[in-house]
């Protein structure tokens, strides 16, 4: 206790030291007073009473001294005026300090605000309880391939959830999308999650109003009921506080609000299957809806793959012996079921699960943002170094004065942290800026952006980094002032100590580590470039240009498959919904599809010939579409074989069309146009056959990375609820748009349109990923680049500039300019190649990490590496030419007459 | 603060102006130094002038309470008084004090 009241004490009186300096001084008079009034009494002459009181006192300002380090914090004085002496410094350099602070601020800006995305999407667990005991749970089926995760059979998840022991408990749920129209306008589709009832007791949250599902709310029959996420409360009902009761209409049918969920949660995004994307509604979840099973749910074993589910681990179960429980109950239901499959179980991690598409390319853009201020903190160093230099004489003064090895340190790196903290602040400053321009580039289908946030953590991590960068360009130059001999800095002109062979070659290495820095980024930059030229001109089987999409939902009750026209009334939308597209000026055809191009797998079912029987699980796959006969015309896809559709199937609408993929993986080595496959609708007592009569050419139609194997179908022998229209015309997208929304609201002002673009921008949107990689590498990379340029130039144009002496010399002796030249390039020529070297070495080790963010392209694509090292190699001749010439052009009697 | 061989003696020191204080009552810088010297006769050379960062280390931890008042000359002064801690520390500290005492006295005795 003593020490605290003593440091609250001596912190007390920093800011009052005048005062009580003079109470000190009037306190020590008064006793020489004393003593001098005692002695006199005691019969001494004034002059003897004041020399005997001052001899038993002591030194008086040795007293004051050591009263004044007892009093205040010392260390802390001399903090202050070692910040005293920095500011001077650093004020009497404005160049070098505003560079300093400036290339900080960028840096630490830039490191800030993706550490602020990679926090929000990889680091931060999710708002519910024991986060980390979430699991995603997945089946999984052996195949040729090797073992596939696949989504949930419910009639197998309800197993394991009876049997399982080293589970709390599984919510099993399905997402789509919604139409809804609170105030009667034109419906949207927002996400719906129906789950079990017991979703959020697992994940550990409360409605902040209203109630939680109960099972009643899942019976058959039960009365339909909605919890709304926080942003589904705020923007169906505007935030109403009397939501709970309230009735919300979801596709024409009304539901009634039990629950709102709070702001903090937001539902995760979990794919339904890693490698299978089914067309998600990419806008975030505002529904939840109790999942009622259905028979088809209850006893369908080998189908309905249909549901996600996430499982909480028991406390103190590990994710193995989760994994191997389920596992071993699953593969004996499989035998005992008699199941032609053997199904595994894959569990993930929710969070790994949640950022696993994009986790590598964050990670990658922190590191080539970490590479840019690890670059830029050596050209301080440069920088700090050449002043410690400069300084060199007055750390002698102070050392032979008495000053301490730790004090010299101290107030050298007092600098490097005053720009650091300065930097380090506009740099916190810029972040919000930064996050901004981050979260405009980042594709939308990244998880968790919402919560990108300068917040707490992320200023603290910039403090962290400050701190850091301080310590990195700060530390180098601060040692190197305890080697400096006090008398050789005394004895020596300044310019003639510092370029002893230890000062040059520590500059070197820092050059050798920025060019080795560079070269990495610059190889890694490079690659991105090339996968994402190579993703966009490969050869994707279909013509984009000029076409637009319209995606739409018909989930008005008109529609509604308890309706007893609904089939009439979904094929009469569409047929009169094309005619009147084809009417549009401009227009030159007009089709639709069952699923917008370029969202990934869906509907992915097997191909089961009659004629020749494949044991179960050992169909070859495919990709089902529903089209109609102008569909290949408007996408400029080409027919191979056969025949397209034509207006003459639609009575007899049984017939198909399937891709050259799934022509060679079903029918090898025969022709396909005739044979007939089993109708893939899953209606009871479906034993139609499906007539192929053509072949189509191959085309990435699903993602940019693939050929998809495919099955076309005309619409006539089904309608989807959930349609694209693709309009071909020669009028811009721009101008189209409205007029097909115009065109389709008039037909039928209820149905939802949630994607309204051009083809184009599908495709790009598509390659948003990659896209977004090669943005963020090729500006870091340039950055790099830029920064190395001037590290290089920076460390040349000062060792010419302490050379001068020398080169006047050598000229004055008759060196020529060329022989100069040279001289400055080869001292430059070693760090460079060096790092180059070095950066090499390390790129071939650092490259794995890189690969599966890569498309098509080899990591030693010679390409992309010997274009980096010409890159680097021009940038720094082009940084080394300039002090070179500096050097040769020298006068000499100038040069001579300088000191 | 107090990180050296003076350790012991700044220890005696405080518990001498403790001591001091408790039995003389409210005193000012110069009595506490001439009280010291007296009861210790000529065995103490005291600089009278180490008394006062011992003052204030004092202070600092509560122990004693200073003001400003009038000496017995009419001189403005600092006077100190024990605190309510410093009362209590009293007993804690000759404690102490005297435990190292014997302690030093029986190292010395069994060298004979």
């Amino acid at each position: 206790m003593d020490w605290i009241r003593t440091l609250l004490n001596r912190c007390a009186t920093l800011f009052r030291g005048k005062k009580l300096d003079a109470d000190l001084d009037e306190e020590l008079c008064a006793h020489i007073d004393l003593a001098i009034a005692e002695n006199v009494k005691s019969g001494m002459s004034p002059e003897q009473a004041r020399f005997n009181a001052l001899r038993a006192f002591g030194g008086v300002s040795q007293t004051r001294e050591s009263y004044r380090s007892q009093r205040g914090l010392p260390w802390l004085e001399e903090i202050s005026r070692d910040i005293r002496i920095a500011i001077r410094g650093l004020r009497k350099a404005p160049g070098f300090a505003l560079t300093a602070i400036l290339t900080l601020a960028l840096g630490i800006g830039a490191v800030t605000s993706v550490f602020s995305v990679v926090n929000a999407v990889l680091l931060k667990p999710f708002a519910f309880r024991d986060p980390n005991r979430l699991v995603v749970l997945r089946e999984s089926e052996e195949d040729h391939a090797g073992r596939t995760a696949l989504p949930d059979n419910y009639r197998h998840v309800e197993r394991l959830k009876k049997t399982a022991k080293t589970l709390e408990d599984i919510a099993i749920f399905a997402q789509n999308g919604a139409s809804v129209s609170p105030n009667g306008d034109h419906p949207r589709i927002v996400g719906r999650v129906f789950s079990s009832p017991n979703l959020f007791s697992l994940l550990g949250v409360q409605p902040i109003l209203g109630r939680n599902f109960v099972e009643g709310d899942a019976r058959p029959g039960a009365s339909p009921v909605v919890i709304l996420s926080y942003q589904g409360w705020q923007s169906l009902l505007g935030g109403d506080p009397n939501a709970v009761g309230r009735t919300v209409r979801l596709g024409g049918d009304p539901s009634t609000v039990i629950g709102v969920m709070p702001a903090q949660m937001s539902f995760p995004q979990i794919a339904y299957s890693p490698t299978i994307s089914f067309q998600d509604p990419s806008h975030s979840v505002m529904l939840f809806q109790p999942l009622i099973a259905t028979d088809y749910d209850l006893k369908t074993d080998m189908g309905n793959f249909d549901y996600k589910a996430i499982a909480r681990l028991k406390p103190d179960v590990t994710l193995s012996q989760a994994s191997a429980e389920l596992e071993s109950l699953q593969n004996a239901y499989t035998v005992s079921a008699h199941l032609p499959l053997r199904f595994g179980i894959a569990l993930t991690p929710l969070s790994k699960d949640v950022a696993s598409g994009i986790s590598g390319a964050l990670w990658l853009m922190f590191a080539a943002v970490g590479a840019v201020l690890l670059i830029a903190c050596v050209n301080l160093a440069n920088l700090q170094l050449a002043r410690a230099v400069n300084a060199e004489r007055e750390t002698a003064v102070r050392s032979a004065l008495g000053a301490s090895k730790s004090q010299l340190v101290v107030s050298r790196l007092v600098e490097s942290f005053l720009l650091a903290l300065t930097g380090g602040t506009a740099g916190a400053a810029l972040a919000f800026a930064g996050v901004r321009i981050l979260l405009s580039q980042v594709p939308a289908n990244v998880p968790r952006l919402d919560e990108v946030h300068v917040n707490a953590p992320v200023l603290l991590f910039a403090t962290g980094i400050s701190i850091l960068a301080a310590v990195a360009f700060g530390i180098l130059p601060a040692l190197r002032s305890l080697r400096v001999p006090p008398q050789a800095a005394l004895q020596s002109s300044s310019a003639r100590t510092v370029n002893t062979q230890e000062g040059s070659r520590t500059r070197s290495i820092m050059v050798a580590t920025q060019v080795a820095c560079t070269v990495v980024l610059l190889i890694v930059t490079s690659l991105a470039l090339r996968s994402f030229a190579h993703l966009m001109n490969e050869n994707r089987g279909f013509d984009t240009t000029h076409v637009t999409l319209a995606q739409i939902d018909l989930f008005s009750t008109q529609y509604s498959d308890d309706k007893p026209n609904f089939r009439t009334a979904k094929l009469a939308f569409v047929d009169r919904t094309l005619a009147s597209l084809r009417q549009l000026p401009g227009v030159q055809s007009a089709s639709i599809t069952s699923v917008a191009p370029l969202t990934g797998e869906t509907w992915v079912d097997n191909i089961t010939r009659p004629d020749h029987p494949v044991p179960p699980g050992k169909e070859p796959l495919i990709n089902v579409r529903w089209i109609d006969p102008e569909y290949l015309s408007t996408m400029h896809s080409s027919l191979i074989a056969g025949r397209n559709f034509t207006a003459g199937d639609r009575a007899n609408p049984d017939v198909a069309l399937i891709s050259e993929r799934a022509s060679r993986e079903g029918f090898p080595g025969e022709d396909p146009v005739g044979h007939k496959i089993s109708d893939i609708l899953p209606e009871p007592d479906n034993n139609k056959q499906l007539t192929i009569v053509g072949v189509v050419a191959n085309a990435r139609i699903n993602g940019l990375k693939d050929d998809a194997a495919m099955l076309y179908i005309p619409y006539w022998a089904y309608t989807p609820w959930t349609l694209s229209f693709l309009v071909r015309s020669s009028q811009p997208s721009d101008a189209l748009i409205p007029a097909i929304r115009r065109t389709i609201w008039q037909i039928d002002p209820q149905v939802a349109m949630p994607i309204l673009k051009s083809m184009d921008e599908q495709v790009s949107d598509s390659a948003a990923t990659e896209r977004f990689q090669a943005i963020v590498l090729t500006s870091f990379g340039t950055a790099a680049l830029l920064l190395a340029l001037l590290g290089v130039y920076g460390v040349l144009a000062y060792s010419v500039s302490l050379r001068r002496q020398e080169f006047g010399i050598r000229i004055a002796l008759g060196s020529n300019k060329g022989a100069l030249i040279r001289l400055v390039l080869l001292q430059a020529a070693y760090p460079i190649l060096l790092g180059c070297g070095a950066g090499l070495a390390f790129a071939v080790l650092a490259l794995r990490w890189v690969r599966s963010l890569l498309y098509e392209t080899p990591l030693l694509d010679p390409l992309a590496i010997g274009g980096s090292l010409c890159l680097i190699a021009a940038a720094a001749a082009l940084a080394a030419i300039i002090p070179a010439r500096r050097a040769a052009s020298l006068d000499p009697m100038q040069a001579l007459r300088i000191e | 603060m107090g990180d050296n061989k003076s350790d012991v003696l700044q220890g005696t020191l405080d518990l001498m102006v403790l001591k001091t204080l408790e039995a003389l009552g409210p005193l000012h810088g110069y009595g506490i130094a001439r009280r010291i010297e007296q009861v210790s006769g000529d065995s103490i050379v005291l600089n009278q002038g180490t008394i006062y960062p011992a003052l204030l280390r004092l202070e600092q931890r509560g122990w004693i309470k200073s003001e400003w008042g009038t000496s017995e000359t009419n001189r403005r002064a600092k006077f100190y008084s024990l605190s309510r801690i410093g009362r209590k520390k009293i007993a804690e500290e000759t404690e102490n004090w005297e435990r190292v005492a014997s302690t030093m006295a029986r190292f010395l005795a069994s060298s004979n």
